[in-house]
């Protein structure tokens, strides 16, 4: 087991290093930061154009390799991932984002797999019956719904109910607005910014793992081992509880482990719409801004998320298939 | 009701003569018995019906309006549906009902086309690393996880944001097939798995047939139904990521126009003028409704083992 999980992680951070690598001259390639500077009135000299460009390693007067491996070296020797243009450090921008996109998805993707998952069991259970075509259509409809279309229809109800009560139940900006330090009132103050944000998400992840978790589950319960359970006289319910599921349940496992990267990077719309300070948001402005060190401080973020998702599945499917067999 | 099923009948019969190899009784059967499975699920129908509404007014639309999409109506600005202006107008005074025609066709030609090229492009990898096994199958597949690591939306993103101009749907279309195909060439890989082990494509292996005619000949036809699918719900997931980047300000951008960026122009006037957000949300949301249930009834009159529809 320790030495399958070695190789593994060798080979991720090979990938890992070849993907960012691509990013890197992928951003290098299409992103001009020298336009930041000419664009603005009046403009400033080009030495101090040139200045600015090289202290922060993204002048495109050096040769790429050159600032590549200038770039390479100082995140192998010193875990420094560059400055953006405006002289930022990069990685402490990153840092402090990452906290808020955690607040933001905790509790919206909980709460999105369980539905989710639970509703497929439920549906797939009773197939063609009134409760699948119900379920099915509605998480049809939200399936192909745009997230903007949604998140912009939910605060629109938002402020009406806000204005129908005459006071503020919802917030739809930001993270928090209490400053004092009674915790119940900063818990509740999270909790009217978080909820419109996670109802939001929430249904995203939701009506994905429902539609998918209810084609898993009718794929296996037609399967050899399950009609001989049953011929072998096992009650249905036992049929599905026992050997159904447990097989059902190991592309979901899967799906779970890769969404890890997109819990952080998926959530740009949301994070746009409810102007909250998170990773999706700092993407944006990072391409904005042409900042070639930030965006690929990203796209390595989410890179290495995915790895540990995968590395997360290869465990998970291992103990949960018994058909693999590892070591 | 028996219109619409003589659209899917034609559209069957032009499917069938542009199958070179078809010919012959049994293969004309199959797509009618498909057609006419397709035909029997009201909800299948109706999705036609509706993408062939959003068709005919995104090609007639701006012919109809009395306004251009890139004619401001600077005595109107921000006024709300009237005989003027039908679905009302921005606060720059861009006449809603002519943006909203402009980007409907933007938005259904980069989905179409996009997932038409993804659909090619996986299809051929997917196959071809499939087919020959070995050493080109571990490469391929690693090469094929090392690029799924970083998170396409970014580097669709990247790309796209450089382009600008009423060139940019092109750039955008492009973007997304080059970074889309890459999860769907895998998933078609395993399906290939099992093919590559019929007897004629070995028969045609050792009968020394060229493999890239194997390929194209055995190998791509016989996950026609996937392709067919993954087609039409692929256009959903395009036109999804195109309005979310036009939405963000990094896809479609003015002068042109498209579903997405009109929401973000509605975003920022949710309460004052509401209408330049109601109107490109219906039509986005009835052009994926309408794709996804023409892709499930797809599904359904496909699979041999479906017992929504009834008897065959």
């Amino acid at each position: 087991m320790v030495r399958f999980l070695a190789r593994r992680v060798l080979n991720y951070v090979v990938m890992l290093f070849l993907a960012t690598s691509l990013t890197y001259f992928l951003a290098s390639f299409f992103m001009d930061p020298r336009s930041n500077y000419l664009a603005r009135n009046p403009r400033p000299p080009m030495a101090s154009i040139n200045a600015s460009l090289t202290a922060a390693n993204i002048n495109d007067q050096t040769p790429l390799l050159e600032r590549y491996w200038t770039w390479l070296t100082n995140i192998v020797l010193h875990w420094n991932w560059g400055l953006s243009p405006t002289q930022e450090p990069v990685a402490g921008a990153i840092a402090t984002r990452i906290g808020a996109s955690v607040q933001l998805v905790t509790l919206a993707t909980v709460l999105g797999i369980v539905i989710g998952v639970g509703l497929g069991v439920h549906t797939a259970i009773r197939q063609y019956q009134w409760q699948d075509r119900v379920f099915g259509g509605i998480s049809t409809f939200f399936l192909v719904v745009p997230t903007a279309v949604l998140a912009l229809f939910v605060v629109i109800g938002a402020i009406y109910l806000n204005k129908a009560l005459g006071f503020r139940l919802f917030y739809v900006t930001g993270l928090h607005s209490y400053d004092g330090n009674n915790w119940l009132l900063k818990l509740s103050d999270l909790g009217q910014h978080l909820i419109l944000p996670t109802i939001v998400l929430t249904v995203i992840t939701a009506v994905t793992y429902h539609l998918t978790q209810r084609t898993y589950l009718l794929d296996t319960m037609n399967a050899d081992y399950v009609r001989t359970a049953r011929a072998k006289g096992l009650p249905l319910n036992v049929a599905i509880r026992k050997h159904a599921l447990r097989t059902s349940l190991i592309p979901t496992t899967v799906m779970v482990a890769f969404s890890i990267a997109g819990v952080f990077t998926g959530a740009v719309i949301t994070e746009t719409m409810f102007a909250i300070n998170g990773l999706g948001k700092y993407f944006i402005t990072t391409l904005v801004q042409n900042d070639i060190n930030g965006s690929v401080a990203i796209a390595a973020f989410g890179g290495a998320c995915t790895l540990v998702g995968a590395l997360a599945a290869d465990v998970a499917v291992s103990w949960l298939d018994p058909r693999v067999r590892i070591s | 009701m028996a219109n619409s099923e003589l659209v899917v009948t034609a559209a069957t019969a032009a499917e069938v003569v542009a199958d070179e190899q078809g010919g012959g009784l049994r293969r004309t059967g199959r797509f009618a018995l498909i057609a006419r499975r397709f035909a029997r699920r009201r909800s299948a129908v109706a999705g036609l019906v509706l993408l062939a509404l959003l068709i005919l007014f995104a090609v007639f639309g701006p012919m109809i309006g009395q306004w251009r999409f890139d004619e401001p109506d600077f005595l109107a600005l921000a006024q709300a549906p009237s005989a003027e202006h039908w679905f009302g107008t921005t606060t720059g005074g861009s006449d809603v009902f002519a943006l909203v025609a402009r980007g409907l066709g933007r938005s259904l030609l980069i989905g179409i086309l996009s997932s038409v090229a993804i659909t090619f492009v996986a299809a051929l990898i997917g196959t071809t690393i499939a087919f020959f096994e070995g050493w080109v199958e571990r490469v391929g597949m690693w090469i094929l996880d090392m690029l799924l690591v970083i998170p396409s939306f970014l580097l669709i993103a990247m790309i796209t944001r450089s382009a600008s101009g009423t060139g940019g749907w092109l750039t955008l279309t492009l973007a997304l097939t080059a970074f889309g195909w890459i999860g769907y060439a895998r998933v078609l890989r395993t399906l290939t798995l099992s093919l590559r082990e019929l007897d004629y494509v070995h028969a045609a292996r050792y009968m020394g047939v060229r493999s890239f005619t194997i390929i194209r000949r055995h190998l791509v036809p016989n996950l026609g139904s996937v392709l067919i699918i993954q087609t039409v719900l692929g256009v959903v997931g395009a036109v999804n990521s195109e309005t979310a980047l036009s939405f963000l300000g990094l896809g479609v951008k003015a002068p042109d126009t498209s579903l997405g960026t009109i929401l973000q122009a509605g975003q920022s006037v949710v309460l004052t003028s509401p209408w330049v957000l109601i109107a490109p949300s219906v039509f986005l949301v009835a052009l994926t409704y309408s794709m996804q249930l023409i892709g499930d009834g797809l599904r359904d009159a496909i699979d041999p083992y479906s017992r929504s529809g009834g008897k065959a």
